[in-house]
């Protein structure tokens, strides 16, 4: 049998279900299982059926005790607002950074950048005490600024504006400045609306690392009315007892949802930028 | 229209290890096209960023119309620059990227709007003013960017080698554009390139600049038939002059120069110049239009190439051992291999000195 361009086709499909599939399948499986009952959810799996993956003799229990007997909305509003000040303040001060740093000629700016890429490089867990103890002292632990203020002045993103910075034209400005901006209008008028999708990119990062950020929060908010959701599903079982998984899965269903829609929503840009910047996910 | 003249402007970048200018100055009248070319590095653009206010200034100063702006800002200066590249802004409009600076300047609307209209129309964009850079040629970009410059109505015109990126035709047509905008609007202007052929068409006054000094100003045919130096002569005029090493010979009637084996009588108008350097070596230049094929040969040569470019024949060949060119009228039939009586157009060429390279 010759191969047909048709066959071909059905193949490279046929492959690409594949892989989907097995990307895909623990995510069903969570979903599945968060209108299972315990019993059920264990049974589905010892042994493995393919029942475990779709949601068969589903309620909606666990959603319901989740949403009656939990603070899930509370926390949900506040992850938005930690996420969403999170991002806007992030993409201000990279930006403004990254400005300066590629365009205003001073000394030592090269110093100046390399320090604060040296900051890069220290792992989240190592800055967790002295990060407490900065936080705290201004007052801050236990509330929603106490959570985002840390992370605002990113490295990360300011080296990846950075970048898009650079490959400006610096005629641009020089433009600009003849037709009479200065520095402040310059990068309003001119230059953020020319590097909108790393700035979309950055704010999109941004907004996944926000929004899934556990151990800060966890070390910084012990007022359950101020936990944002990541914490709040981890917590939500009393200490004593097992966890009822079936609720886990619905609170990181929800929790997961707005991700997904925002992502579906913006996915343009973002593989857009993950290219264009040479990031990986 | 206003005067620009800069007084010992000198430059010196904290990375460079030498002046990159030394000691400029110059005088421009208000409405004169002036065309600074050199080659590349030689501190053109350097020169009009100082003049522009894009860069600062290690040394000296400039004025434009009568005040004093080295310290000024560049919307200060009343000055309008076209880039090499346009510099326009993508993510605006011809029409908003013309109109940027006047709504800055908080303009009135209806002014503003009459401005970009009637530039639009002298540069026959009017059509294209609801477009973005992205979807304009090379052509229409760079009349975008002359519009830009154009709403603003300055009394000094820059331009950054604004044709370089276009092909010949449409450079061609720009130039003669450029020229024809100039006439209409009388403003002084200031234009940077490294193509000679748009200094000498452009320009009422060439500045040659080499390694940040001037090297000679003038007209364009001051600067073709009175190079000041052998760097001038080598620069102006394509093909370029060719340069031979010659002798200085005393003679019954005067003077001769003896290149290779051939002697060329001195006309006494240049004798006196050249009594000094009796027995000395010197340079000879001879532009190839300069050799003539008229009969009354001075020495007869064998033609390593023929180059049939229309209008002329390049004609190579060699002459004491330097590969010369000669431009020969088509009707010649020049052949390659074959020999050819030439003669030297003796009141045409220019004599430099080979240690100091100023012309004698
Ligand atoms: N920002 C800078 N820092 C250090 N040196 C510079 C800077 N800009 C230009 N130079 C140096 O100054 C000299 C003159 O540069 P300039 O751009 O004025 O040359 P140019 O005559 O315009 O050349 P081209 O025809 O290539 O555009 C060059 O040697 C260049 O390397
Ligand atoms: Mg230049």
């Amino acid at each position: 049998m010759k191969s047909t361009p048709l066959r071909r086709g059905l193949f490279v499909a046929l492959v690409i279900v594949l892989i989907l599939c097995c990307f895909l399948a623990p995510y069903a499986w969570i979903v599945a299982s968060s209108f299972k009952n315990q019993l059920t959810l264990f049974n589905d799996v010892t042994p493995l059926s393919w029942k475990a993956f779709f949601p068969v003799g589903g309620t909606f229990e666990n959603y319901r005790t989740l949403f009656e007997r939990t603070n899930v909305l509370t926390a949900l509003l506040n992850t938005a607002i930690v996420s969403g000040g999170q991002v806007a303040l992030t993409l201000l001060l990279c930006a403004m950074a990254a400005y300066s740093l590629t365009r205003i000629k001073f000394p030592g700016a090269r110093i100046v950048f390399v320090l604060i890429l040296l900051t890069f490089l220290l792992p989240i867990e190592a800055m967790m005490v002295p990060l407490y103890q900065v936080v705290s002292g201004l007052g801050l632990s236990n509330t929603l600024a106490g959570v985002m203020i840390p992370w605002i002045a990113s490295p990360f993103g300011l080296f990846l504006l950075k970048q898009a910075f650079e490959e400006l034209p610096v005629e641009l400005e020089d433009a600009a400045r003849i037709d009479g901006a200065g520095h402040v209008r310059i990068f309003f008028s001119i230059v953020l609306p020319n590097v909108k999708v790393p700035m979309l990119t950055l704010g999109l990062i941004t907004f996944l690392f926000s929004w899934n950020s556990f151990l800060w929060p966890l070390v910084i908010v012990q007022d359950p009315a101020n936990q944002v959701i990541q914490v709040a599903i981890a917590q939500q079982g009393s200490p004593t007892q097992l966890p009822n998984w079936g609720e886990t899965f619905a609170g990181a269903t929800v929790a997961t949802l707005p991700l997904i829609l925002l992502f579906l929503a913006l996915q343009k840009y973002f593989t857009q930028g993950m290219t264009t910047s040479g990031i990986k996910g | 229209m206003a005067d620009v003249s800069l007084k010992n402007v000198g430059k010196t970048y904290e990375s460079a290890s030498t002046n990159t200018i030394e000691d400029l100055n110059l005088d421009i009248h208000s409405g004169e096209f002036v065309v600074l070319v050199g080659p590349s590095g030689c501190g053109k653009s350097t020169t009009l960023r100082m003049i522009a206010g894009l860069e600062e200034l290690s040394d000296g100063q400039i004025w434009i119309g009568g005040r004093r702006v080295d310290e000024r800002e560049p919307r200060e200066r009343d000055i309008a620059m076209v880039f090499q590249n346009y510099a326009l802004y993508p993510h605006m409009t011809v029409a908003q990227n013309m109109s940027f600076g006047l709504r800055l300047a908080g303009m009135d609307k209806a002014e503003i709007r009459r401005r970009v209209e009637d530039a639009a129309q002298v540069l026959d964009i009017s059509a294209l003013l609801e477009r973005r850079p992205k979807q304009l040629s090379g052509g229409q970009r760079q009349r975008v960017a002359m519009g830009r410059a154009m709403v603003r109505d300055p009394a000094v015109f820059l331009f950054d080698e604004p044709l370089s990126n276009l092909d010949a035709k449409l450079r061609g047509q720009m130039r003669a554009e450029i020229r024809r905008l100039h006439k209409r609007l009388s403003a002084t202007t200031i234009y940077v390139t490294h193509d000679q052929i748009e200094a000498m068409t452009l320009a009422d006054r060439v500045v040659v600049l080499n390694k940040g000094r001037i090297e000679q100003q003038g007209t364009p045919q001051e600067l073709y038939e009175r190079p000041a130096t052998r760097f001038v002569a080598g620069f102006i005029g394509s093909p370029t002059m060719n340069f031979l090493p010659a002798t200085v010979m005393r003679t019954d009637a005067g003077v001769s120069l003896q290149i290779g084996d051939v002697a060329i009588p001195v006309p006494t108008a240049r004798a006196e110049a050249l009594r000094r350097h009796v027995g000395k070596g010197i340079e000879i230049g001879i532009r190839p239009e300069h050799f003539l094929a008229d009969g009354a040969a001075a020495f007869i040569t064998t033609v390593d190439m023929a180059e049939l470019l229309g209008p002329t024949t390049l004609v190579h060949f060699t002459l004491a051992g330097v590969a010369c060119s000669a431009m020969l009228p088509p009707e010649l039939a020049v052949r390659e291999g074959g020999e050819q009586a030439l003669r030297v157009a003796l009141d045409r060429i220019s004599l430099f000195d080979p240690d100091t390279g100023r012309a004698l």
